[in-house]
């Protein structure tokens, strides 16, 4: 009696862990394909590859126990060069982190930005998605032209969201300083 | 019985959730358009072939005393394969079945053709079962959801089909909508089975 059930259940769990396996790749693709492809689209355009094909993973720091912390990034191409690079960023907002896709044209500077997550306030700091915000991200480059209009920058926050707009901002400014060893990975 | 009988008994004599009351969980809850609900009857048929067929292959092994937990392994192991293999190519239809899909372990279809077909029949018979049923469900499930999408979207298979200013009766998308289109089903298929005993 023991004996058949545990043998059913090893069986099973060996071909559980290759199902696991076998799929993991198609489920990875599948899973980037929906949540982030959209994000992607708004802030690149005009590419004719698939981004989440021809996606790299880039190492971009340790962690405490010394395992690499990677970044996936998603070259956009056209006609088979590369025309911009967009990946995820986060920044601290009022109410936990801020994850924002931006999209870097191949001369640094930005096609957009696209809020993917965030816990902000409704009606206030979630306003950071409104279009209104997002698009005067686009055409700067990593400059001091690139912050909140408060500290002498070319971005109007969103009123009464200070934190939450410089959540944003932060996560852009971060994504740009990225931008150098990025376009190196990608050539 | 033959063969082909195990398999059409599926369709009509015995077809869930209608004749072979069981399953109504995911049949309320999934059918609120025609394509999850096909999408839900075919990962459950899945299961229930492949579960029908690994049982009745070890009927003789399994001691009589754990033959349920048995089963449920077994019924376990194809749902988690059907829920990887959703997730890895039809993620959308993943997303919209959610948890229904993972709760297919718990279908009382699979585990009641499981304990009285399976456990005591050979492993083609087994087959033909669990495909007639599965496909009858496959067939009910997506019956269903054209229904309530029909009636309460005015789309078929997410086309728009129904004139300009028809208005959807937004109940039929809600869990009563489901009990109401259950029971008219029923009550044609009644109706017809009355009608063709009595020639």
């Amino acid at each position: 009696m023991v004996f058949v059930l545990t043998a059913i259940c090893a069986v099973s769990a060996l071909v559980l862990a290759y199902a696991n396996k076998a799929t993991k790749p198609a489920r990875e693709y599948q899973l980037l394909k929906y949540v982030e492809e959209p994000s992607i689209r708004k802030v690149l355009k005009g590419y004719d590859n698939d981004p989440i094909k021809d996606r790299i993973e880039m190492i971009v720091g340790r962690d405490k126990r010394g395992k690499p912390i990677k970044k996936i990034i998603f070259p956009a191409k056209k006609n088979g060069k590369i025309i911009g690079l967009a990946y995820a960023s986060e920044g601290q907002g009022f109410h936990g982190s801020i994850e924002v896709m931006v999209g870097i044209g191949m001369n640094g500077t930005i096609t957009g930005i696209s809020i993917m997550r965030h816990s902000e306030t409704p009606g206030l700091g979630a306003r950071i998605v409104e279009p209104a915000f997002t698009k005067q991200f686009e055409g700067l480059k990593l400059s001091s032209a690139l912050d909140l209009s408060s500290r002498g920058g070319k971005i109007d926050g969103v009123s009464g969201a200070t934190h939450s707009s410089e959540g944003v901002v932060s996560a852009v400014r971060k994504a740009l300083k990225l931008f150098p060893k990025a376009k190196k990975e990608v050539s | 019985m033959g063969l082909a009988r195990e398999f059409t008994k599926g369709l009509w004599d015995e077809i869930p959730p209608f004749r072979l009351v069981l399953g109504i969980c995911a049949t309320l809850a999934v059918t609120t358009e025609a394509k999850s609900g096909l999408g839900m009857g075919l990962a459950t048929a899945f299961v229930l072939v492949f579960s029908n067929l690994l049982i009745s292959m070890l009927r003789n092994l399994i001691p009589k005393k754990v033959r349920i937990a048995a089963y449920i392994v077994v019924i376990a192991s194809f749902v988690v394969i059907v829920e990887l293999l959703m997730q890895a190519y039809f993620y959308p239809l993943y997303k919209t079945l959610g948890i229904f899909v993972p709760l297919i372990v718990v279908n009382c279809i699979i585990l009641g053709r499981a304990e009285a077909f399976a456990s005591k029949n050979p492993v083609l018979p087994s087959i033909a079962d669990g495909l007639g049923i599965g496909i009858g469900f496959t067939l009910s499930l997506t019956l269903v959801g054209a229904v309530r999408e029909l009636l309460g979207n005015g789309t078929f298979f997410g086309i728009h089909v129904m004139w300009s200013s028809f208005k959807p009766f937004s109940i039929m998308l809600k869990p009563p909508g489901a009990f109401l289109c259950l029971g008219l089903i029923l009550t044609v298929m009644n109706w017809v089975s009355a009608k063709q005993k009595r020639r």
